[in-house]
């Protein structure tokens, strides 16, 4: 590395004019590639249209038979019930149904008020019993049964899985991706001179073997579908360069940080296979997250305003980035949880507290995408919209008492959507994001050739002003793109999902990246306060960067294309 | 799990959110972009909100100013920099009409496609159109005096000498005092008394609009007095018709010839030759003369038409009103920038108007030269094509010499301006500093 930082040195020393040029021609480059590559994986996951797999049939006496796809169903006179049974005796939520992995099923009565009898058993109300195929189900005097999907239902099944629309083949976006990476290192060079470190250099290069091996390693295994990974590679990559350029940050860190984040996903899709070991594994991660908050509450250190951040030994972190993930697993469940009075109170309580813990901190821009996220779940669970609008009215009169007795935050407000008015104090964050960012163009200046890093939190707080600096405004917005191209894939493969666990764990980690982009963005380009939250995957600082990969598991887990999901086992 | 696939679409709802800001955003980019990149506070192209990139040149590519992040740099000569401190201008922006705060968005090159990204390799470049020696010259001959010198091709509207005295050094210290007379250029925002110069546009008037101005007589005593009102000459002229009235630059005889124009006319005739106007030069606002043709008190009328009483013409405009004379009565609009690889040449060369038709044109010329072989002296100005009228502007108890005209030698069309504060007679304190300028111009045009 050093051989190659020295030789293209000299080259830059013999040839001035040249490498100012190759610099021109490179941002034209980047932004090709980089529209290559992202518009590309955005496609073919938005292009995405999951075929729902029937499990058997649910057979109504004189109502006919509806075919079951999902794992967890509802059956009720409810209209959103997954089977409908529109007569008055039926309770709206009568039973859960169940499907095992061993392929038998399991029923539950909601506590209905009429009642349900399998094989002339009355079922005790919220207890769960293993039925087969062809048992009699009579609920509220309806006679119904469990019929399989034929063979040749399931032959066909399988058929139509195969004629969804394939996932795009990553070699050609992973080259793409590479010769991106290896510019990105020249372009460093050019730019940084003497003052670049090769082992930032060495970051980039050691990322992009990481990425061919996990992709060679899951293809080799017959595994499809790697758009989001490659997103996420690409991401880090900017993120790497964003490190090498900016004099605070490191990009060896971030690779490290990244390589923990990319071991954490693949551990947690292969946990989350087993919903089982979810619920248990659920008051543990609940225990630890309780404990992680009060270790910080108790031994943070104070940066940018906030103490959110705890040193052990050399290492700083950031707790309530890794509780953001116990957040969304203690938030989800399966259907059958949701329907548990105790879950949602106990999910509630471990809300409240998480806020209350983030709120002690001063840490109010984390707090703010907590509290988002605790909406969205809860809505998500009980599709209760009066009391979700309860809970903001609630939120907000608590906002203005933090406003009244913390001036630190009320400063911000008042600055907001004036900071022009003054720029050299309250404003000066968000101008010069403004002017330097505009300054970018739409292709940037190169990476390297920033002005931005030397304004404070330049590569956290106003990242994006700062990869509009180097990268320029389509790059920028293309990584805003991205996120939102997650959040939609996630609700169109929500169609087809088996369990409630992993839509809600989608959605919850949707809004969790979604509310911290939107926090990011627009505090720094004055379009909401400056709350100092940073960009998933973009900003630098180890544990954020862990934490969003580590967060692209909920994504894997909703993806339902045949063999896409590291969270399924592998179909033959 | 069919209520929960629906109330996933709050998701959406949020990424709509986003979506929404992140386009408002892009919009504003696209609306106030440059108004972001050109803040004082974008470090790309300011270090301590002075402009750090950027060179300008004179036409034969000597650098007179180069800003670098390391700190401004000027050309090594005194002279040089004090002759073309007002062309060139200050990083501070003592002098706003200078080409380094007049041309700045130039500099800065901000476009919506590269930002300020300078896709160029030898850096962001502006040629004046000025001839830095010349100017050295023609600060030289003002010798320490107030006063400008203007000088223009008539034919591409290049203005080749731009000075304006008194001048400081913008390598030593610049005070902060927007009101110093060395930070005023006289030549692009003065206003003063044109004297006799003035009779240019008097005679285009007349010859326009008096029926017998050939046949015009006046008998001058010296004194000529009028209505009680001495139009005094510095020597009696006796018997003057319409061009030696002009040659002799007869008080007297031009009273009686603005009479007979009419305050009327006379007005027309200002506005007509453009000295009303303000003209932009790339950008560049110069400042409107102003006159007043009373209609009901011919002995102010009679003075205003000699170039006296409330006229206030600007250098520059007189300029350009000589070189259309030169130029058949054709006005060619001044230009500043030669040509930066950046900036397409917008207004140089460009036609200005009709000033004059080409007969009036043709028979002022005439009358110029006659001005200079009877008057002045052809002699006097070797090599030269001479065509002038002198002045001396009485304002504030002071004589102001004035110098206008243009040559027609074929290599080297300059219209010109000279005013010299308190220096006396026209064609003895001025003429001089238009010779030395314009030989030193045809010298490096060689």
């Amino acid at each position: 590395m050093q051989e190659l930082i020295s030789g293209i040195l000299n080259f830059s020393e013999l040839y001035p004019d040249l490498s100012k040029e190759l610099t021109t021609v490179f941002r034209w480059i980047f932004v090709l590639l980089a529209v290559y590559i992202l518009v590309r994986c955005i496609m073919s996951l938005l292009s995405t249209r999951p075929t729902p797999e029937v499990w058997g049939y649910f057979l109504v006496e004189d109502g006919g038979n509806f075919p079951i796809t999902h794992w967890e169903n509802v059956i009720g006179r409810s209209k959103s019930a997954d089977i409908n049974i529109p007569l008055k005796t039926v309770s709206n939520n009568q039973v859960i149904l169940t499907r095992r992995e061993d392929e038998r099923w399991l029923i539950k009565d909601l506590g209905s008020k009429n009642g349900t009898v399998v094989n002339g058993m009355p079922l005790t109300p919220n207890k769960r019993y293993v039925i087969d195929i062809g048992d009699e189900i009579v609920i509220s005097g309806v006679h119904c049964t469990i019929a399989p999907a034929s063979l040749e239902e399931a032959a066909n099944n399988r058929a139509m899985r195969k004629h969804d629309r394939e996932p795009v083949a990553p070699w050609q976006i992973l080259l793409a991706i590479t010769l991106f990476q290896a510019m990105t290192i020249v372009q460093l060079i050019l730019s940084m001179g003497d003052g670049v470190s090769a082992a930032s250099l060495l970051s980039i290069a050691v990322l992009c073997g990481v990425m061919w091996v996990y992709i060679g390693v899951f293809k080799a295994m017959g595994r499809k579908g790697f758009e989001m990974e490659m997103i996420a590679f690409f991401m880090t990559t900017i993120n790497l360069a964003v490190a090498a350029s900016s004099q605070y940050g490191s990009a060896f860190r971030q690779l490290i940080a990244a390589l923990i984040g990319i071991a954490l996903m693949i551990f947690m899709c292969v946990y989350m296979r087993d919903l089982k070991r979810m619920r248990k594994v659920r008051p543990i991660l609940a225990g630890l997250s309780v404990g992680l908050l009060l270790f910080n509450l108790l031994f943070g250190t104070m940066k940018y305003g906030a103490v959110n951040w705890v040193r052990i030994g050399s290492m700083t972190i950031q707790p309530s980035e890794v509780v953001k993930l116990a957040f969304i697993v203690i938030g989800a469940g399966t259907l059958e949880e949701l329907y548990e009075k105790r879950n949602t109170i106990l999910y509630a309580a471990f809300s409240l507290f998480c806020l209350g813990c983030l709120a002690l901190m001063g840490d109010f821009g984390t707090a703010l995408i907590f509290f988002a996220t605790y909406l969205v779940v809860s809505f998500l669970r009980s599709g209760d919209l009066s009391r979700m609008i309860l809970t903001v009215v609630g939120a907000a009169a608590m906002g203005l008492m933090v406003l009244r007795f913390k001036p630190y935050i009320a400063s911000r407000f008042a600055i907001w959507g004036h900071v022009w008015d003054d720029p050299a104090d309250k404003g000066f964050q968000q101008t010069r994001t403004l002017a330097i960012g505009a300054g970018g163009g739409q292709l940037g200046h190169g990476a390297g050739h920033g002005a931005l890093e030397y304004v404070g939190a330049s590569d956290t707080d106003l990242v994006f002003g700062f990869v509009m600096e180097e990268w320029g405004l389509i790059i920028a917005v293309l990584l805003v793109l991205c996120l939102i191209t997650l959040t939609v894939f996630a609700v169109i493969s929500i169609m087809a999902g088996r369990s409630t666990f992993y839509t809600i764990a989608a959605c919850g980690a949707s809004t969790m990246l979604l509310v911290q982009t939107i926090l990011n963005i627009f505090g720094a380009v004055d379009l909401f306060p400056l709350t100092g939250v940073t960009f998933p995957f973009v900003s630098t600082g180890g544990t954020s960067l862990m934490t969003s990969w580590a967060m692209l598991s909920f994504f894997k887990a909703a993806d339902m294309r045949r063999n896409a999901s590291l969270v399924l086992r592998k179909e033959v | 799990m069919r209520k929960q696939e629906k109330r996933a679409i709050i998701c959406i709802l949020i990424a709509v959110v986003l979506l929404g800001g992140v386009s408002l955003f892009v919009y504003r980019f696209i609306r106030d972009g440059n108004k972001w990149a050109t803040f004082y506070g974008n470090t790309q192209i300011y270090t301590d909100g002075v402009l750090n990139r950027g060179t300008v040149t004179d036409r034969y590519d000597n650098v007179l100013i180069n800003c670098t992040g390391k700190g401004v740099e000027y050309n090594s000569d005194w002279t040089i920099r004090c002759a073309t401190v007002h062309a060139v201008g200050d990083p501070e922006g003592n002098i706003p009409s200078g080409a380094i705060n007049a041309f700045q968005s130039q500099l800065i090159g901000y476009d919506l496609i590269n930002g300020t990204y300078d896709t160029s390799t030898e850096g962001k470049r502006i040629k004046l159109t000025i001839d830095a020696k010349a100017n050295a010259a023609a600060f030289k001959a003002l010798n320490g005096r107030t006063g400008c010198v203007g000088v223009f091709n008539w034919k591409t509207g290049e203005i080749v000498t731009m000075v304006s005295t008194p001048a400081i050094d913008p390598a030593g210290a610049m005070p902060d005092d927007s009101g110093a007379s060395y930070y005023f250029n006289n030549f692009l925002q003065g206003a003063m008394t044109p004297g006799s110069t003035f009779k240019l546009v008097t005679s285009a008037a007349a010859i326009d609009t008096v029926d017998d101005i050939d046949s015009f007589s006046f008998d001058c005593d010296g004194v000529n007095e009028y209505k009680g009102t001495d139009f005094t000459d510095v020597s009696t002229h006796g018997e003057v018709d319409f061009r030696s009235a002009l040659a002799q630059s007869c008080n007297g005889a031009f009273g009686s010839i603005t009479r007979e124009v009419g305050a009327s006319t006379m007005q027309k005739y200002v506005e007509k030759v453009g000295l009303t106007d303000s003209i932009s030069i790339n950008g560049i606002d110069t400042q409107a003369g102003s006159f007043k043709f009373p209609k009901d008190d011919s002995v102010k009328l009679s003075w205003a038409g000699i170039g006296q009483a409330d006229d206030l013409v600007n250098p520059c405009a007189m300029m350009v009103y000589m070189g259309a004379i030169a130029n058949s009565g054709e006005a060619v609009h001044p230009s500043l920038i030669k040509s930066a690889t950046f900036l397409k040449e917008i207004t140089g060369g460009m036609p200005l108007g009709k000033y004059l038709s080409s007969g009036t044109a043709d028979t002022l010329k005439s009358m110029m030269k006659n001005n200079v072989k009877s008057n002045y002296g052809e002699d006097n100005f070797p090599g030269l094509d001479l065509y002038a009228k002198s002045g001396t502007a009485e304002a504030g108890g002071e004589s102001n010499a004035w110098f206008v005209g243009f040559i027609d030698n074929e290599d080297d069309p300059y219209a010109f301006v000279v005013w010299i504060k308190g220096a006396g007679f026209g064609s003895e304190e001025a003429a001089p500093v238009a010779r030395t300028v314009l030989n030193q111009l045809i010298a490096d045009n060689e």
